[in-house]
């Protein structure tokens, strides 16, 4: 029993850990819809690895993205398609009454009193209430669609109106700095969900209101301690993210060196390979 | 009370001795002839029906309007009218026709080579949507195994519906983002939309 002991090693102690956490669920009455702390008792108590949870902020693109060259093309044709298969307006019909009134005018034997319905449209033609309208969209200024910082302040949540944003959070790991997802260390007594949203919320000086997309997580990522840190029952930490929809837009002005807002394709200058990929997977830049 | 109408009829006759002759000519029915027998209205009136046959006739009548009413009222309603599905008489006026322009040839090519080109890139463009939403399921479906080897309360607490989440209100992307402090310009509108009703 001692050699393949070894090898089975870690699914038995998988298998204990389900066997009393399942024990310690069925006397716990599964009434509430409200998560007690009590049924949460025994979970975990003898897994190697910690839990965190972690939350995936985007902020969803405010503007639309500008059109590649064939989109352009295409749309062109379409436009023109379009309008040579149709008939025509009521004001280009007025239009060409008008046109051809005028014409008539010009001529030597005009007869004003032959035309008939004479009565307001010698006032205001058709051409001079589109000089109107022209004039009247002059005077709205819209705002940029493009602010042009978008390269420089990574930490303003304004930049690159046209794509989806997520944030992220230098933190200390062990020794080093590292750039991540928010994340923060599950506690005893609450969902995972939970804890993402602590984890969003402890985030220093940042007031962002973001909404929970479900219960389930999206991703995961699990990496083991450095060697020396690896003590009994910690063999290393898994995490597991949540996506949430940016709600309010209020511009606090974040500290540059811990929070970056960036793009999906500039993460890989930011997060570690091994951990880029696993959260490359649930990050839909479309 | 058929005599005391009788008595007064007279009195009233005789004080009117100036009409000469009071037999022949009728005035009205309230005085008979006087050579007739003494009879009053009430005394020459229809003989009443008898009570059972009223109450059958008037319940009968009732029910033949009531069938008549069903019957009226089984017609199917008009349907209201799906305004977008009508062309309007506007559509077949024929002073409204646009001259459409001959197509030389090259720009026919380009255009048949341009739909072919957006199909292409259309195509390819749904395909990485497509990977890109089973990338994120089966990421989901990981992290939801990896849960559930740690422990099944958190797992449950997963999976179980989320019911705060709707209704999910976001506004999409517009064209230029919307301009801080604006105030939009007062107006009025009259609102012409037809209501139908049944």
């Amino acid at each position: 029993m001692a050699a393949p002991f070894t090898r089975v090693y870690r699914p038995f102690w998988r298998i204990i850990t389900t066997t009393t956490s399942n024990r310690g669920v069925r006397n716990v009455s599964y009434t509430s819809q409200q998560w007690s702390s009590q049924n949460v008792k025994t979970a975990s108590a003898a897994s190697p690895w910690a839990l965190h949870g972690a939350v995936c902020v985007q902020r969803l693109p405010v503007v639309s993205q500008d059109r590649s060259p064939i989109e352009e093309e295409f749309m062109e044709l379409m436009h023109t398609m379009e309008f040579e298969r149709s008939l025509l307006a009521d004001h280009e019909l007025k239009l060409l009454d008008d046109a051809a009134r005028m014409s008539r005018k010009q001529e030597e034997d005009y007869d004003s009193d032959e035309e008939e319905d004479y009565k307001d449209k010698e006032i205001v033609t058709a051409q001079d209430l589109e000089d109107i309208w022209e004039q009247k969209l002059k005077e709205f200024q819209p705002a940029l669609r493009s602010q042009g910082n978008d390269q420089k302040d990574v930490s303003s949540s304004e930049r690159c109106l046209a794509d989806s944003l997520i944030l992220l959070v230098k933190k200390d790991v062990g020794s080093q700095k590292l750039w991540l997802l928010p994340q923060i260390q599950w506690q005893m007594g609450e969902t995972l969900r939970q804890t993402a949203e602590r984890a969003l919320a402890s985030l220093p000086g940042a007031d962002l209101k973001a909404s929970f997309l479900g219960n389930a997580p999206c991703g995961f990522y699990k990496y083991k301690y450095p060697k020396d840190i690896q003590k009994e029952g910690s063999v290393g930490a898994k995490v597991f993210f949540f996506k949430a929809v940016l709600s309010s837009h209020k511009h606090f002005p974040l500290e540059k060196n811990s929070f970056a807002w960036v793009k999906k394709d500039e993460l890989q200058d930011f997060l570690k390979p091994e951990y880029l990929k696993q959260v490359r997977r649930f990050i839909m830049a479309l | 009370m058929a005599g005391i109408v009788c008595r007064t009829a007279s009195r009233i006759i005789s004080n009117q001795a100036s009409c000469s002759s009071v037999v022949a000519v009728r005035h009205s029915h309230w005085f008979t002839s006087m050579l007739s027998l003494k009879t009053s209205v009430p005394l020459r009136a229809e003989p009443k029906k008898k009570k059972k046959v009223d109450p059958r006739r008037e319940i009968m009548m009732k029910e033949r309007l009531k069938k008549k009413l069903k019957k009226l009222e089984k017609v199917p309603p008009e349907l209201i009218p799906i305004e977008d599905f009508i062309t309007s008489a506007k559509s077949f006026d024929e002073t409204r026709i646009r001259e459409a322009p001959e197509l030389c040839f090259e720009e026919s090519e380009r255009r048949a080579l341009l739909l072919k080109e957006w199909s292409r890139y259309k195509r390819s463009q749904h395909q990485t949507e497509m990977h890109e939403i089973q990338e994120a399921l089966e990421a989901q479906r990981q992290a939801l195994e990896e849960l559930k080897l740690e422990s099944e309360e958190l797992y449950k607490a997963a999976v179980s519906p989320d019911t705060d989440i709707f209704p999910f209100q976001h506004d999409g992307p517009c064209y230029t983002p919307p301009v801080t402090n604006y105030e939009a310009p007062e107006g009025k509108y009259n609102d012409i939309t037809r209501v139908y009703t049944q």
